[in-house]
């Protein structure tokens, strides 16, 4: 049977969602013009609206609705301190610690070359020229400990000390409360090759 | 079928459906496998943080065909960890292994030989000589490489002091007719696995970007092509 095309261009379109294959996809479609049509026209304004009004910081470069996000214009944070991390969840889990005062700079993406994600898509230039703004003293790499978190934490810091920056990388170990009997094989390998002196 | 605690690296993982993970690995018995890790992308998996490229690891997995379920993924213990510029080094040898050795074709030799360089990158060893003795492993793995110590045809030994051309399927030639030229000794040398000498760093170079750039085909190699980016900056 032949969908009228208007259904089948929101099938269609539903796919761009990561992990939805055409299943999914149909049954969100029928979903929302069938049993929810408040809830669709809601993500319908929603997602125009985000579109619109969405842009990148021109600091951190996080997602803003004006040219420099609420965070950036802060007077509270310590201008001094500049934090790179790959993804805005990432900044969103660091501020819940509430243990970091500085500011930002979020790359949307690690250098990862087998997925061809290379400088010139994680904004790397507009994190060299954040960082000289002459204010920043120190740049603190919080990236993943992935590979390739791992490997864009070494090419970002060897381009800003070459800059002249001072560049540190959050530590990882023993998670907080962890007892040696319950933790990763690989995480007490790598704690005791990070191990430092008292 | 079900396979348990076969010896295997990482090469490499992408998202599968909602959440779990391809995963691409390298096994000592049965080579280039593709594993699906189901959950794997579920927050707090335990299976997600143990699949790390570069770290030997004991790998279960069952089913048979395209979809194949990874079960278990064990750290071996410590093979040393890349960092720094190592790392890119890793990466260029996986992406030579996903471009060219294809899927269920067992390559023990070869998995010594990778297992070898992540080895020596790991020590910090100096990363060109390490490249180039993988790249010789891999292409005469796969019969890309012909032998590099005696002549094509006749069979002769190749002499020190001797000047030879490489024609790619053929091998070592004598007086050749066009491309570049090679040492005698840098042939042997390569052949050894010796790169103390600069010159047989910079002909091995050459002689083996040659043979890639034939058999990666037209699509040039991200790795490569990430480091000249960098430079640019
Ligand atoms: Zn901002």
């Amino acid at each position: 049977m032949k969908l009228p095309g208007t259904l089948e261009a929101l099938i269609d379109a539903l796919r761009v969602l990561p992990g939805v294959g055409p299943k999914s996809a149909a049954r969100m479609a029928y979903h929302l013009v069938q049993r929810d049509r408040a809830g669709a026209k809601r993500l319908s304004d929603s997602l125009k609206a985000a579109l619109e009004k969405l842009h990148h910081c021109e600091r951190c470069n996080n997602f803003s609705e004006t040219p420099v996000c609420e965070l950036c214009s802060s007077p509270r944070r310590d201008p001094r301190l500049l934090c790179v991390v790959e993804m805005p969840v990432d900044l969103n889990r660091m501020e819940e610690t509430q243990a970091y005062k500085g500011l930002y700079f979020v790359l949307m993406g690690r250098l990862s070359p087998l997925d061809g994600i290379g400088p010139k898509e994680i904004g790397l230039e507009r994190l060299l020229k954040r960082a000289q703004d002459g204010v920043t003293e120190e740049v603190v790499l919080a990236t993943n400990y992935t590979v390739e978190g791992e490997a864009t934490a070494h090419y970002v810091s060897e381009l800003l000390k070459a800059r002249g920056l001072k560049v540190s990388r959050i530590a990882r170990g023993i998670p907080a409360g962890g007892e040696l009997e319950y933790v990763d094989a690989m995480t007490i390998a790598q704690a005791f090759t990070d191990r430092r002196p008292l | 079928m079900r396979v348990d605690g076969e010896q295997g690296y990482i090469l490499h993982t992408h998202a599968y459906r909602e959440t779990s993970l391809l995963v691409e690995v390298f096994t000592l018995h049965r080579g280039r496998v593709s594993l699906v890790a189901r959950g794997a992308r579920r927050p707090h998996s335990a299976i997600r943080a143990r699949l790390l490229a570069f770290q030997p690891l004991w790998l279960s997995w069952f089913g048979k065909g395209g979809l194949r379920t990874l079960h278990a993924a064990e750290w071996q213990g410590d093979g040393g960890s890349l960092s720094g510029a190592a790392l890119m080094c890793g990466f260029y040898l996986n992406e030579l292994l996903l471009r060219l050795l294809p899927q269920d074709d067992p390559h023990e030799g070869l998995y010594g030989h990778y297992a070898q360089a992540l080895r020596d990158l790991a020590d910090g060893a100096e990363a060109e000589p390490v490249l180039r003795r993988f790249e010789l492993a891999l292409l005469s793995e796969l019969g890309y490489a012909q032998t590099l110590t005696h002549v094509a045809g006749s069979g002769e030994a190749v002499r020190p002091a001797g000047h030879y051309g490489y024609v790619l399927e053929r091998g070592v030639v004598v007086d050749p007719e066009a491309g570049p030229v090679f040492a005698g000794r840098t042939l042997l040398a390569m052949a050894a696995g010796d790169y103390s000498d600069p010159r047989t760093l910079a002909e091995g170079k050459l002689l083996m970007r040659l043979l890639l750039a034939h058999y990666l085909g037209d699509k040039p190699l991200a790795t490569r092509q990430l480091l000249v980016d960098l430079q640019r900056i």
